[in-house]
């Protein structure tokens, strides 16, 4: 089973010529971690909305001791693992499923570690990595509280409880608050590891939105975006990969210089996105004419120059397409509302609690604004009500009913509340706020990119919207957005070609 | 150099066409939201009268505005000329929004025939001002929202302006003071900022010039520099930054 042995279609570089139904073909295309593969320069994946594209800048891969795609720990776990090219450099919950089918549940991701819902759990049972195999969750222990670089304890500001544990690890006595390590538990999606020089580019030493100084890279003493992971706990893509390493696939001593500088050298020229919509048709390539849109597929990633077109849409201009095909027009007509649809933009920390002010008038490129990938221009961690509760209750007859754990935020009289929730704060991820202990952060989620959707739901940090349609809606509902049906059905369809 | 600086915001005072004598305002409020075909402008509401505080930019410029399920503290002279988005217009105007949540900070007012926005302009805030001299002393005066520690974007550029400046022309010190003050409504009750606020806001700007790469700095706080007027209240509450060549 090597089906990245033969290319799925030859594209003349990348100008797609073949036929359009070849692509929505179903491939096993999983990537075993220790595959000893060629990963082409391009290839193609079929997934719900057409084939998301592929692309290794630097040419055909062999992957055989590739240290991206070995394991380096001692689970079975390589990075391939959870960042698998068919799923835009991610995963999906669906393929979460099929694996646990294929396997028997005995493939390295659903590691006990944080492939299950806690490890204490009898780990044969299918119920045990429910979070992992129908949300695509995996668990993020975090000490609480969070630590210094030297070891030692940061102040925080707030005191946390554990309301709701359906998964027990916040309560267990080995792996929870009340541990000897204590511990708090998320559960959050893999992020894409693609497009990944847009992801780390626009590091400052202050970052504008909460006034502070930004975290250096350890190596070069430069400041660093801190757009990496849901919580931006680690500020360059190397810290990240031994983190990943000794974390994700229990390593028991540091990967070597060489293997780390591998990792992201492969993670740097990696480049994925929607290739071709299952209606609209190819995305890139020559034959779509000098009209078509210029910032879809992967090759447009890793073409365009950072900073160079900062004047244009986010994800260039669609206006060729607005006479377009059926689809081609609905995918336009998403990219306008995505660009210039106005709301109210309200209550969002991180955003309204800057000098902006509380309500800005605003659209989907306010706060997705960075060019290629939608992602926030500044340091991006915000709370727009992913993971905090506003109207939850303590009472268990009342409170929303939750399969991940629901914990209650106490914020100290000396420090200043969550700009929109004040002291009392109930949340399944406090997100940011677990490595900074400020009050202000939690929930404040980092934004993530939003190319090759349609290859990886469900979507936001928490595996909540099961399709785009679900994640549009929760805007809608969000930000009072009043959008139709079919301007729904256009955002969506436009989000799935990205 | 604490004159100097002075003497220089009152200029800036007066070169904004607002003279000293001008009637003040100074109050809490929640502010009030109003739509317009343009930007939405915010307005608050102070003794039966409708006041002007700010337009939503069309890029963050480091000005503060409003924000609804906040409270905020109005401070600034009433300007003359026409009504601005509904509200009589403070020039200059300090916003600080007060930190606890209010949930009944939820005004929002429709769109109005013959009400708009003036365009992509806001109400003009307190100037804060970077001044070479002769002698290559430079420095900086940075205004504080109440009981608020975090500079404005606008001052994180003038700040990293001078730390360039200094680290450019080798400076034996940078000198950072620290200033909290009180702030006399204009109903006569006189709020007062939170203890150890003017360290805090010295320390804060130490660590960043740190991070900047400046090493020698000397950090100082003077507490409450000028008791409360009821006319200048907002200039107080600053740090003030001197490079020293």
């Amino acid at each position: 089973m090597t089906p990245f042995t033969r290319r799925a279609l030859i594209f003349s570089l990348f100008g797609i010529a073949a036929s359009v139904s070849a692509q929505y073909a179903t491939r096993d295309s999983w990537i075993e971690s220790g595959a000893k593969m060629l990963l082409p320069e391009f290839d193609t994946f079929g997934n719900s909305e057409g084939s998301i594209g592929v692309l290794n800048a630097s040419g055909d891969l062999q992957t055989e001791g590739h240290p991206f795609f070995t394991p380096l720990g001692s689970n079975g776990r390589a990075c391939v693992n959870c960042h698998q090219p068919t799923y835009g450099m991610s995963l999906s919950a669906t393929s979460m499923q099929d694996r646990w089918k294929s396997t028997d549940g005995k493939d390295p991701v659903f590691a006990a570690f944080d492939g299950s819902n806690c490890p204490d759990l009898p780990q044969d049972q299918e119920s045990s990595h429910s979070l992992l195999i129908h949300r695509g969750l995996f668990r993020i222990p975090l000490a609480w509280p969070p630590k210094n670089s030297d070891g030692s304890a940061k102040p925080v500001e707030f005191t946390i409880e554990v309301m709701r544990d359906p998964t027990g690890c916040n309560t267990s006595k080995q792996h929870g608050l009340k541990s000897a390590n204590p511990t708090i538990s998320v559960y959050r999606r893999p992020r894409p590891a693609a497009n990944l020089k847009y992801v780390v580019a626009g590091g400052r030493s202050i970052i504008a939105k909460t006034g502070l100084l930004a975290d250096l890279d350890p190596d070069s003493g430069a400041p660093v975006a801190m757009n990496l992971m849901s919580d931006a706990r680690e500020p360059s893509l190397k810290a990240q990969a031994l983190s990943a390493i000794l974390g994700h696939e229990q390593a028991h001593e540091a990967p070597s210089a060489e293997q780390l500088a591998k990792i992201v050298e492969f993670e740097s020229q990696v480049y994925s996105a929607q290739a071709i919509h299952i209606w609209a048709g190819p995305l890139m390539g020559d034959s779509l004419g000098k009209n078509a849109p210029k910032g879809l597929g992967p090759v447009a990633l890793r073409d365009r120059q950072l900073g160079a077109t900062s004047a244009d849409p986010v994800f260039g201009f669609f206006t060729g397409w607005k006479e377009g095909t059926h689809y081609q027009a609905s995918i336009a007509r998403g990219a306008d509302i995505f660009m210039h649809r106005q709301f109210w933009v309200r209550d969002a920390a991180h955003f309204n609690s800057t000098n902006r002010g509380n309500p800005v008038k605003g659209t989907c490129a306010s706060c997705h604004g960075s060019s290629m990938t939608g992602q926030d221009a500044a340091a991006g961690w915000m709370d727009v009500g992913v993971s905090n509760y506003p109207t939850w209750t303590e009472s268990p007859t009342w409170s929303e009913t939750s399969e991940v754990p629901v914990f209650k935020i106490t914020c100290a009289r000396t420090a200043d509340p969550h700009p929109f929730l004040g002291r009392t704060i109930y949340t399944t991820d406090p997100g940011r706020a677990l490595i900074t202990g400020r009050c202000a952060d939690v929930g404040a989620i980092v934004m993530q990119q939003l190319r090759g959707l349609a290859a990886r739901p469900p979507y936001f940090s928490n595996g909540s919207a099961n399709s785009l349609r679900e994640v549009v809606d929760f805007y809608d509902r969000r930000f009072d957005m009043k959008l139709s049906g079919d301007e729904k059905e256009d955002l969506a369809t436009f989000l799935g070609a990205l | 150099m604490r004159r100097s600086l002075l003497g220089l915001l009152l200029i800036a005072l007066v070169l904004n066409g607002v003279p000293a004598w001008a009637e003040y305002r100074s109050f809490v409020a929640c502010p009030i939201v109003r739509d317009t075909k343009t930007s939405p402008c915010f307005l608050a509401e102070y003794e039966g009268e409708l006041y002007y505080l700010g337009t939503q930019p069309d890029t963050d410029d480091g000005t503060r505005l409003p924000q609804l399920k906040h409270e905020v503290l109005v401070e600034g002279s009433v300007a003359d000329g026409p009504r601005v988005c509904g509200g009589i217009p403070l020039r200059p105007v300090s916003i600080s929004v007060v930190k606890e949540v209010n949930l009944a900070c939820n005004t929002m007012l429709p769109q109005e025939p013959g009400i708009e926005a003036p365009p992509s302009q806001h109400a003009e805030s307190l100037r804060e001002v970077s001044i070479p001299s002769p002698n290559g002393q430079a420095g900086g005066s940075f205004v504080y929202g109440f009981d608020d520690d975090s500079l404005s974007a606008a001052s994180i550029d003038t700040l990293t302006e001078l730390a360039a400046y200094a680290k450019r022309t080798n400076a034996s010190v940078v000198k950072v003071t620290g200033y909290q003050a009180s702030s006399r409504l204009s109903n006569g009750t006189v709020m007062t900022e939170k203890a150890g606020l003017a360290l805090k806001r010295a320390q804060n700007i130490e660590t960043l010039l740190r991070g900047l790469g400046l090493r020698s700095i000397t950090v100082e706080s003077k507490g409450e520099s000028e008791p409360a007027d009821g006319q200048s209240d907002a200039s107080h509450r600053r740090a003030v930054v001197t490079v020293i060549p």
